[in-house]
């Protein structure tokens, strides 16, 4: 029998399980082209938000030996150019499209999602979870059980499409959170968002090098975390997980995947390893597979679940 | 990884009103076309094309334009800035002949390129054009390469009147020029000798002006010059809104290909340029928002 990268998330069929996630290449509807053509499996727009956002000045990205900094700052086009150009891509494709949504009020959510009903997305994901914009709207929507418990409820009883909680890592207790999301109704997670947030200083200048000062971290260095927290979530509900966090190569992939991840997705790997990073990891996992004797990703083992 | 550098500004001259050149003494190790990313940490990161780059120096030549360049067009010898780069494509090589063709501020980098198409060994013919002859820079020092330059104004107030593309269009007319050349078979003609004029003994060869043109300027000079660029080959180098140069953000993506201007480009190849269908119609700015030109 022939190995497949063939899987299932949500009920939809995927040809493979990378994911490409909010804030990567999400703003234009050849940024979706360019990484399915690649290997990704479904794709995410960029969080959208009711009007336009430029994003933060410059400097937005920070690189060091273990990954990046970044405080992009919800740079988006609004929802209404933005589903334009999903609505572009859809035309060409049946690749699955996760629409990222983010406000800071449950009124505002369900306008979103009201917009996003309306489009020809497949999942709508929830941004409870940026570290990048606390200036303007303090500590993540994700931080608060009783926030993320209303706003997931309000958000379900209008959405037409299955909805996605996007965590966050910056938090004491990720289990709980996805918990309370899971009870109120959400139908898949997507962890973790960056951690930290955190910070680089250029010393000739003595400056921060990110102009927000802050950004969240991403990279290679945060995979240890990201499985941590995903093994957790994945001990304690029964909905599906979308698992990133530094996942860069095959082997990382199949790490997310024994976790409890049922997707993956792969972000500031494709600075890495260029956008081909998709069709690179999705033969690394099939050769694992291959060495291994599994036939398809289901057969892949998951680690035992935690006694929570 | 690539390494964020802080540099002093080690010269600064005054090229137009508005226009300045930055060098900064530092071996930058880029390829001609390449750009890099340069903050003062007090609020933006822009993208800036090289104009020159030694074994020991690099310059970037800066339009006044904004707030981030105004602010950049204070500063003095000594002042650090913080570069990261150099990203990007850059130019073919050609040993041929080539036609440049520049526009206004951006027509430095080819500087920097003529330079090392001379060392490759290319016969070039550069044309340098600006709105007028107070916007007009670098006529000085292409005039110590060893190349043809010409020099335009949309005024005619210094060089040829006209734009770039005007001028381009009056050179690459019957870019294949049909030329009599005498049959290499017949014999050096002696005095007298008739057999030298009789029918068959001259062939018509077609022989192409240029074998490569290469663009620099506004996107729009550059759409205006692709429709007479037929049966050439050609790049052309775009300047467009960039925030992670990386390839990550999707900011410079164009439609339809998914290119990444800060990848995949600046300098994009013809086979490219006939594919892209947002060249010259719009482009997307800080918040992804299309832009029309």
């Amino acid at each position: 029998m022939q190995k497949s990268l063939k899987t299932e998330f949500l009920g939809i069929t995927i040809t493979s399980p990378l994911v490409l996630p909010a804030g990567v290449m999400g703003m234009a509807f050849s940024g979706f082209n360019i990484s399915i053509e690649n290997g990704a499996g479904i794709v995410t727009s960029k969080s959208l938000t009711l009007k336009s956002r430029t994003g933060h000045k410059g400097p937005v990205v920070a690189e060091f030996e273990g990954g990046f900094l970044n405080c992009m700052g919800l740079c988006n086009p609004g929802i209404v150019d933005g589903l334009a150009e999903i609505d572009q891509f859809k035309e060409r494709s049946d690749i699955p499209v996760i629409v990222s949504v983010f406000a800071t009020n449950t009124k505002d959510f369900l306008e979103l999602t009201k917009y996003v009903n309306k489009s020809q997305a497949d999942f709508l994901e929830l941004n409870l979870s940026c570290p990048n914009v606390f200036d303007e709207f303090g500590i993540p929507l994700a931080a608060s059980q009783d926030e993320v418990h209303k706003i997931i409820k309000a958000v379900k009883q209008v959405s037409t499409l299955p909805v996605i909680a996007k965590l966050s890592p910056n938090v004491y207790d990720i289990v709980s959170i996805a918990k309370t999301a899971e009870s109120a109704g959400a139908d898949a997670l997507c962890m973790i968002n960056t951690v930290g947030p955190g910070m680089l200083i250029d010393t000739k200048m003595v400056n921060p090098v990110l102009f927000n000062k802050f950004g969240g971290l991403s990279g290679p260095c945060v995979k240890p975390i990201a499985l941590k927290l995903i093994y957790q979530t994945y001990s304690a509900v029964n909905i599906p997980i979308i698992g990133m966090g530094g996942v860069t190569y095959g082997e990382d992939a199949i790490e997310m995947l024994m976790a409890g991840a049922i997707v993956i997705g792969v972000g500031t790997a494709v600075h890495y390893r260029g956008i081909e990073v998709f069709n690179k990891i999705n033969n690394e996992i099939l050769e694992f597979m291959d060495e291994n004797g599994y036939k398809s990703l289901k057969d892949i083992p998951r680690l035992e679940k935690l006694e929570m | 990884m690539d390494k964020r550098i802080t540099l002093k500004i080690a010269k600064i001259e005054d090229e137009a009103k508005d226009i300045k050149t930055f060098t900064f003494k530092h071996k930058l190790d880029a390829k001609p076309g390449q750009f890099i990313m340069l903050t003062d940490f007090e609020g933006g990161e822009k993208p800036f094309s090289i104009s020159d780059c030694t074994k020991e120096e690099f310059s970037i030549t800066v339009k006044r334009i904004g707030e981030f360049t105004s602010r950049l067009f204070q500063k003095c010898v000594g002042d650090y800035v913080s570069i990261r780069g150099a990203y990007g494509s850059s130019f073919f090589i050609s040993k041929n002949k080539v036609l440049l063709v520049g526009g206004g501020y951006a027509v430095p980098t080819f500087y920097f390129f003529a330079k090392v198409l001379l060392e490759a060994g290319a016969d070039i013919t550069l044309i340098n054009g600006a709105r007028t002859k107070a916007e007009h820079i670098f006529a000085d020092r292409f005039n110590e390469l060893d190349i043809k330059a010409i020099n335009a104004t949309d005024d005619g107030s210094f060089g040829e009147k006209g734009t770039a593309v005007d001028v381009a269009e009056r050179i690459l007319a019957n870019q294949l020029v049909s030329k009599l050349q005498p049959n290499k078979l017949v014999s050096k003609p002696q005095l007298g000798d008739t057999k030298h004029f009789q029918a068959g003994a001259w062939k018509r060869e077609n022989k192409k002006k240029f074998d490569f043109v290469y663009a620099s300027g506004p996107e729009m000079m550059m759409k205006t010059l692709q429709p007479l660029l037929k049966g050439v080959d050609y790049e052309f180098l775009f300047e467009r809104y960039m925030k992670c140069a990386i390839g990550i953000c999707g900011n410079c993506t164009m439609d339809p290909l998914g290119i990444r201007l800060c990848v995949e480009g600046p300098v994009l190849p013809k086979k490219l340029m006939e594919q892209l269908t947002e060249f010259g119609k719009y482009h997307r700015d800080a918040a992804g928002k299309r832009v029309k030109y």
